[in-house]
């Protein structure tokens, strides 16, 4: 376990040190860059609550990913779904409105049933055509993107708006905010307890896990595999979606062009480089938030380009992991010679 | 109508043709037996280096070899993460797909100081070229002649690639290291040697389909320009099990497609017609499956 920490810290300092070194070329101070990033996500309590929004769509397409990969399925359509999911909770906002305490579960509901849809179509692909989800779930992504920018410039248009973009949504669907800590941040640790509980504690997250570790061996132990699947990717898509409902309910309240950013593919990042933990993914999930909320404090006050997170995240999962397998198998050599000298 | 036809036909070929690139370098790695899913992050850095060289040096000729370097380079951290530490292939690629994304939009900030796109009357882009003769014939040559000069590379690349891979001692050596490895180390040609080429060259092929994008396409750097065509190219690969000329057949039916959406925006919303190529390519995947369902069927075996 304390090894684990210190092959993912020392990954992560590696990357940093190349950040810095990509600074210095620049002719920046990266000791200042660092110190104004860290200042910028956590330096007070309103930071610390602007990070902990922002992790919000990380984790849950982090947690997507994790599942996915953890149980087997290549499922890649985080964007997509992030991005239906979003659609269906604008579309329920538009259209229905009720009570607060009923509007907010139903548009949540709705944007997970929107993920669920976009990613149940790679699943069904692959229950009955054997499609392999890896390229239908990337495929989907980029016919969602179309789809959803389709959407809100004819059918949902706001009159009058400039650039694509739906009107608000009723204000019985926004999420409360208590000051600076909004009422997502919930949404997003319930949402984690489940997971972390159904693939921990349950007899069907014992199974997905099994079939992704072996899928033949967990077949031939009596696992439905099939109905593992379809399972596993309908919770994906509803996770993705749901982090697409919240980027709706708790940010602009409208289904504006681009919404979905770039989450969904850091949350995939972020299962790559938590292997596939829930636990770990929960973790990097707040880190990247950290940087990326932090990356604007960089930019303001030493101007080196927020961008340059982007390259750092790429570097942190690639480093994080590669070192992981190597140190494993450093660790692993070490302990066979341990026990070799041992017997001599 | 004979010009509609003939426009289909140059829309075709040019749409087909970045895919088409990329997959020909994909079909090199699939014999080697990488599952190499980097394409899509060679050919964006490969867009961005070329108008890198272009700009800075009023030379497509310097873009196209900063493309190939570029491109080369996201080949040799491929090959550093997944050749020499070897981890897992599916993570280098998803991870350096999104490092060409970053690092691209940090350039694009850092050194041309704008942010999404990057255009200028200094980027010198590729010529297109007028072939003597067959250009006066009609019809064929407005078919045959005309072409940006990436577009007369490609049709070469095909036929250099099938020459390598089923008529070299190269491409034995190739096929062998993913049909078998261990039997080509114990024969006593080390495998890793061979799949580091097989990306190389997969590097210069993708930087080449990039400055196709930047320098031929458009003139200019968008940020994720590549838009998923390097995924598509791997749909391309895996469908007809990395064979060069059949790549060539189904880039071709991917560009005609993309052409046809191009042709369909008189009647059509944008945002449906820019969704033609990914629905065919999930159309050409279940065609497929299909098909391995009634081969699968036939003979027995499942």
């Amino acid at each position: 376990m304390k090894r684990k920490i210190l092959i993912n810290v020392v990954g992560i300092l590696l990357a940093f040190l190349i950040g810095a070194l990509v600074m210095v070329f620049q002719g920046k101070n990266p000791l200042e860059a660092y110190y104004q990033l860290f200042a910028y996500s956590l330096g007070s309590p309103t930071k610390i609550a602007y990070t902990l929004n922002k992790s919000v769509p990380l984790i849950l397409t982090g947690l997507s990913a994790t599942v996915a990969f953890a149980s087997g399925p290549v499922n890649l359509g985080q964007p997509g779904q992030l991005l239906m999911g979003a659609l269906f909770a604008t579309i329920g906002g538009l259209y229905i409105d009720l009570p607060q305490g009923l509007m907010i579960p139903l548009l949540l509901l709705l944007a997970m049933l929107g993920g669920a849809l976009w990613s149940g179509i790679a699943a069904l692909c692959k229950h009955f055509f054997n499609m392999s989800e890896f390229i239908t779930t990337l495929m989907l992504n980029m016919i969602a993107d179309s789809f959803t920018l389709w959407a809100i410039s004819y059918p949902f248009f706001e009159k009058n708006a400039n650039h694509p973009q739906t009107p608000l949504i009723t204000k019985n669907g926004w999420m409360p905010e208590w000051g600076s800590f909004g009422s997502n941040v919930v949404v997003m640790l319930l949402a984690f307890i489940i997971i972390w509980f159904i693939v921990n504690r349950t007899t069907s997250g014992y199974e997905w896990r099994i079939s992704g570790q072996n899928s033949l061996f967990s077949r031939l132990g009596g696992v439905n595999v099939k109905k593992n699947y379809l399972a596993v990717m309908l919770l994906t898509g509803a996770l993705a979606g749901l982090a697409g409902g919240l980027v709706i309910m708790s940010g602009p309240h409208r289904f504006i062009k681009d919404i979905g950013g770039n989450y969904a593919w850091d949350g995939i990042m972020i299962a790559m480089v938590a292997n596939s933990g829930v636990f770990l993914t929960l973790i990097f999930g707040l880190f990247f938030s950290i940087l990326q909320t932090g990356a604007l404090g960089m930019e303001l006050q030493v101007e080196v380009p927020r961008e340059l997170i982007k390259v750092l995240q790429a570097i942190i999962v690639l480093i994080v992991v590669a070192g992981r397998g190597y140190f494993e198998g450093l660790f692993a050599r070490m302990e066979a010679r341990r026990k070799m000298k041992g017997r001599a | 109508m004979m010009k509609i036809i003939i426009g289909l036909i140059n829309g075709m070929l040019a749409s087909a043709t970045p895919i088409l690139l990329s997959a020909l370098g994909g079909s090199l790695t699939f014999y080697a037996g990488i599952f190499n899913i980097a394409m899509e992050g060679m050919m964006l850095g490969g867009a961005f280096f070329a108008v890198l060289g272009s700009y800075y040096f009023h030379s497509w000729v310097i873009g196209i070899l900063f493309a190939i370097l570029g491109s080369i380079l996201m080949a040799l951290i491929f090959i550093l993460f997944a050749v020499v530490l070897k981890m897992d292939e599916f993570i280098t690629g998803i991870g350096l797909n999104l490092l060409a994304l970053g690092s691209t939009t940090y350039m694009l900030r850092q050194i041309f100081n704008v942010k999404g796109m990057f255009a200028s009357t200094e980027i010198v882009s590729i010529p297109k070229v007028d072939i003597p003769l067959i250009r006066n014939i009609p019809i064929v040559g407005e078919i045959l002649s005309g072409h940006n000069l990436v577009v007369y590379l490609t049709a070469l690349a095909v036929l250099v690639v099938y020459y390598l891979v089923f008529k070299t001692r190269f491409g034995l050596r190739l096929r062998a290291a993913g049909y078998n490895r261990t039997c080509l180390d114990t024969s006593g040609v080390s495998a890793n040697r061979v799949r580091v080429i097989s990306l190389i060259i997969c590097g210069v092929l993708c930087g080449l389909a990039g400055s196709f994008l930047s320098l031929g396409v458009v003139t200019g750097f968008t940020e994720g320009m590549s838009a998923g065509k390097g995924w598509i190219s791997l749909a391309a690969v895996i469908l007809v099990s990395g064979s060069p000329t059949g790549i060539a057949l189904i880039s071709l039916l991917f560009g005609f497609t993309d052409g046809l959406g191009l042709f369909m925006q008189q009647s059509m919303p944008p945002q449906f017609t820019e969704m033609v190529p990914y629905v065919a390519t999930l159309i050409a995947l279940f065609v497929y499956s299909i098909r391995l369902k009634k081969k699968s069927l036939s003979t027995g075996v499942l």
